[in-house]
């Protein structure tokens, strides 16, 4: 035991002493930080090696006789007597009993003391000096800096990608093997950039090399005529297109909660007002409300109530704000004021939902002509269950399958971009003209269900443009030395101008998932929460015309992508003309772009770069 | 008699000495120590110190306490050899007939009193020499035996006092001790003055015949010494010698020649006679320390270095204990 504690000891200073030395060399040179972390745990390592080794080697009985001679001051009484053991005479009895008279009052608890040895302090000392050493900080170039950010950054993006990757998969799961194997693609690269160390350049590459295959299947999906209607259609209504008794059910529940037929506009225009009142209001109250202000604002007030009174609004906090400035309650009326224009801004709020609702329901086509014309899959789907489940009820007349028929001969033209879903409405009406009611109403559920497989395709679509944005938007990200997060394009931060992109005045929330190399038609969309309010309208609500003068601010940017390119630095005089070595340097860069040595992210860039200096 | 019995009668022997030299010699415990245990040891003893501090008298009164034949020889510088050993002289025998006869010398007897021994020149210093080795003497073209037990027991005053010669080396080699005698305490000087001023002398007991003591000698060689124990005495006479490997630094800075094997043999004999008067059966390492210092003092020669500094020989045998580790130090770290 006294050998384990004495090898426990040296082994913890000389783990000890190792732990210093990889904290020490991690804190002057760029090593990874795997190597501190091993020589935090040196020491506990040193420590159980020593003991264990010290321990294992067992001494011998000498050795052991010895040591207790002198732990115990016995002067050499039972070393002696083991040599003198196979002498047998008298002097080897007399050593043995003397021997084993001071060995018998020898007690073993008290041979090994537990105490601190001279290593053991050591030890302590130099362990302490590693941990003070831990809050030093390290000595990097900012080429190290740069690259430990960069490898943090694919690391952290890496392991968004990963995630993001599984909550597309886990949210609509993949249909078709092809899909599931691109969605795996990504899933394995946002893996290999978490574990591998890569610089920018490589994890670029990584990116753009698994973006590809995305991108590959993504335009098989892209090339569907029906999958290309229904992304218009969903692109026109903003988002996922619900089919026509969903958003009626949503239109009610508004409706309810509005409580008035009052339109959007005839809302908002109140609640400017309203606006314009607090404003007023405060600026008096800064000055002192004064008698006449006040005469005026209550006035005002009142009108204001009486308007919304009238559209069926119920304001309580306007009328308290009334019942405050009558009082000469300046902070209780301001205070009602701010909740009367928080309660108009909600009630204005879901005036607008609703008028985007109501004219996304306006959309909806009426028949399943239209639908499918439209592309509102969804709708065209219901329609077509509702007419199978008509035909299949007993009582329909000769003149309600006459309109089954009508409406569906007139839809399977609009069919022919759906694939499979024309055959079984032309189908479907061939039977119903046979009187065959019921292989009809079969037929338009097999048209039906083809939608729905459409549909779901389109899914898969929606899920593998989102995962190509993200590759993209990861791409330019680690391009420009930043981390990834979903939604985030390089560059400032949310809403600071400028916004994504390179010298754009783009809008930070603005969205591109046009398919790669096509051309998207936005005739027709309607885009009400983004129409411009311009002078003129604000000049018909009689709004007095303040000139307001605007002090134009500079802002810091957001960081430029920037790209770090090898190079061999060429010293001496040129010998060629400067558009002779442009032209060259043009060629190569287009060598370069052909052969995808250029990201994909950078290639427009680096072939105007070039284009300029050639012209 | 059993190997116990002898023990406890060695006891008691030493026991009894004590008793009867402190009726005359008083104080210097280690010095009376020391040099029993070089006579149980069948060794000489070198008592340096300055005059009148009672080292003949110690020597005279063991001379009473054993019961042994005792002489006293006088070093002078005009000493001379046969002065100690004895001389054929011119003899008339009965029949008128003229013959040499040795006339043997204070040197035959069992405990010689080698008084103030560096007064004689080395000539008549070095006529010890055969005697304190062989235990036998070269005179008148004769080789004659010396009675067993045989001592030398010398006084030596400090050698810068005027008038001495040193030693030869060969001559310290072959005492088992030297022993420093210093001055002694307020006590033991008021005790000396009470018992030679009183009138009283004091009388001693022959306590010890020579063939008890030629037994006790014998009974001291088969003590039991461990190896390493052994082995810690030569490392200790090892460390003494200077350019060696083993050598103890101070060793080497100061000495100018280190113990001869006889060093080795005086420290472990003298450890063998302290383990048995300390009661035990086997000699440790703590036998081997006490006994290093009178062992090996006079046997190492220092350089000039040393005389230039001040260094004793007493210096360089505590850096020497101090650098050389006994075993189970060694083995636990300590």
């Amino acid at each position: 035991m006294a050998a384990a504690l004495s090898g426990l000891w040296a082994g913890l200073l000389a783990g000890a002493l190792l732990s210093l030395l990889s904290i020490a060399a991690f804190k002057l040179w760029p090593l990874p930080i795997h190597i501190p972390l091993w020589g935090a745990a040196f020491p506990l390592v040193g420590a159980l090696i020593g003991a264990i080794a010290c321990a294992w080697k067992r001494p011998s009985t000498t050795e052991i006789a010895r040591w207790v001679d002198h732990k115990q001051a016995l002067q050499e009484r039972l070393s002696t007597a083991l040599e003198v053991l196979p002498a047998a005479n008298d002097w080897a009895a007399l050593v043995l009993t003397d021997a084993a008279a001071h060995a018998s009052r020898v007690d073993p608890r008290k041979l090994v003391p537990f105490r601190l040895t001279t290593a053991a302090k050591i030890a302590a000392i130099i362990l302490l000096a590693a941990a003070m050493l831990g809050f030093v900080p390290e000595q990097r170039s900012e080429l190290q800096k740069r690259r430990q950010a960069d490898a943090e950054n694919i690391r952290e993006t890496g392991r968004r990608i990963s995630e993001l990757s599984r909550r597309l998969v886990e949210k609509r799961p993949p249909t078709v093997q092809s899909t599931q194997v691109a969605m795996e693609t990504a899933m394995d690269l946002g893996k290999g950039l978490e574990r591998a160390t890569l610089t920018r350049m490589d994890a670029m590459r990584e990116i753009s090399s698994a973006a590809e295959k995305i991108r590959a299947r993504a335009k098989t999906l892209a090339d569907d005529p029906a999958l290309k209607q229904m992304r218009q259609a969903a692109r026109s209504a903003g988002g996922e297109v619900s089919s026509r008794e969903a958003l009626q059910k949503q239109i009610e529940t508004l409706k309810n909660q509005l409580g008035t037929e009052s339109s959007f506009e005839q809302i908002d225009k109140l609640r400017s007002k309203l606006a314009r009142m607090e404003q007023t209001a405060r600026a008096s109250t800064d000055g002192g409300l004064g008698a006449g202000a006040n005469q005026e604002i209550a006035a005002g007030l009142s009108e204001l109530a009486r308007q919304a009174q009238a559209l069926g609004l119920n304001l309580p906090e306007l009328d308290a704000a009334i019942e405050a400035l009558a009082a000469q309650q300046t902070d209780r009326f301001l205070q009602k004021l701010e909740a009367a224009m928080s309660e108009l801004e909600k009630l204005s709020e879901m005036s607008k939902t609703l008028q985007a609702l109501q004219q996304q329901a306006a959309r909806i086509g009426r028949d399943l002509a239209e639908q499918l014309k439209n592309g509102q899959a969804e709708s065209a789907r219901e329609t077509l269950s509702k007419l199978a489940r008509q035909l299949q009820d007993s009582r329909l007349s000769p003149d309600q399958l006459g309109k089954v028929l009508e409406e569906v001969q007139k839809a399977i033209p609009a069919s022919e971009n759906y694939g499979r879903v024309s055959d079984h409405l032309k189908k479907a009406a061939s039977e119903m003209q046979c009187g065959k009611s019921g292989e009809a109403a079969a037929s338009l559920q097999a048209a039906a269900k083809e939608l729905e497989s459409l549909m779901q395709q389109f899914g898969d679509a929606e899920t593998l443009m989102a995962t190509l944005d993200a590759l993209n938007q990861a791409s330019m990200c680690i391009g420009a030395g930043q981390c990834w997060q979903p939604g985030r394009r390089p560059g400032a931060g949310n809403g600071s101008r400028p916004g994504a992109g390179v010298g754009t005045w783009a809008d930070a929330t603005q969205q591109w998932d046009a398919p790669p190399g096509e051309m998207v038609d936005n005739s027709g969309f309607q885009r009400p929460d983004m129409d411009p309010r311009s002078a003129d309208a604000e000049r018909q609500e009689g709004a007095p015309l303040s000139p307001t003068k605007i002090r134009g601010q500079f802002s810091q940017g957001g960081q430029m992508p920037s790209i770090s390119l090898k190079g061999v630095g060429i010293k001496g005089q040129s010998t060629v003309g400067y558009e002779q070595a442009a032209e060259a340097a043009q060629s190569e860069a287009d060598s370069a772009l052909s052969q995808e040595k250029v990201p994909r992210s950078y290639r427009e860039s680096v072939k105007n770069y070039f284009d300029e200096i050639r012209n | 008699m059993s190997t116990e019995e002898r023990i406890r009668l060695f006891r008691e022997t030493y026991s009894a000495i004590r008793t009867e030299i402190s009726k005359v010699f008083v104080g210097h415990n280690e010095i009376v120590e020391g040099t029993l245990i070089a006579l149980l040891a069948g060794g000489h003893v070198l008592l340096e110190g300055v005059p009148g501090l009672g080292k003949t008298l110690l020597v005279r009164t063991l001379g009473e306490v054993l019961d042994l034949s005792f002489s006293r020889v006088q070093f002078t510088p005009d000493l001379m050899p046969a002065d100690i050993l004895g001389t054929n002289i011119v003899m008339e025998a009965p029949g008128g007939r003229r013959e040499f006869e040795f006339q043997r010398g204070p040197i035959f007897a069992h405990l010689v009193l080698a008084d103030e021994i560096n007064r004689a020149t080395p000539k008549t210093q070095s006529a010890l020499l055969e005697a304190m080795q062989e235990h036998q003497v070269t005179a008148g073209g004769k080789l004659r035996r010396l009675d067993e037990p045989f001592f030398v027991l010398a006084t030596q005053n400090p050698i810068d006092q005027e008038g001495t010669y040193p030693l030869p080396e060969a001559q310290l080699d072959r005492f088992f001790f030297k022993l420093l005698v210093g001055y002694p305490s307020a006590s033991e000087l008021g005790q000396v003055l009470n018992r030679t001023t009183a009138g009283v002398l004091a009388e001693v007991k022959k306590v010890l015949p020579g063939e008890r003591l030629l037994e006790l000698m014998k009974l001291v060689r088969e003590v039991p010494v461990a190896s390493h124990v052994q082995d810690y005495a030569v490392r200790l006479v090892l460390a003494t010698h200077p350019g060696t490997q083993t050598a103890a630094p101070k060793a080497s800075k100061y000495l100018r020649f280190g113990s001869s094997p006889r060093g080795g043999q005086s420290i472990l004999l003298a450890a063998k006679v302290r383990a048995l008067l300390e009661g035990r059966f086997n000699a440790s390492y703590e036998d081997i320390q006490a006994a290093a210092h009178p062992a090996l003092r006079h046997r190492l020669i220092l350089n000039f270095e040393a005389e230039a500094e001040g260094i004793t020989t007493d210096h360089i045998i505590d850096q020497v204990l101090n650098d050389v580790p006994t075993e189970a130090a060694a083995m636990v770290g300590a």
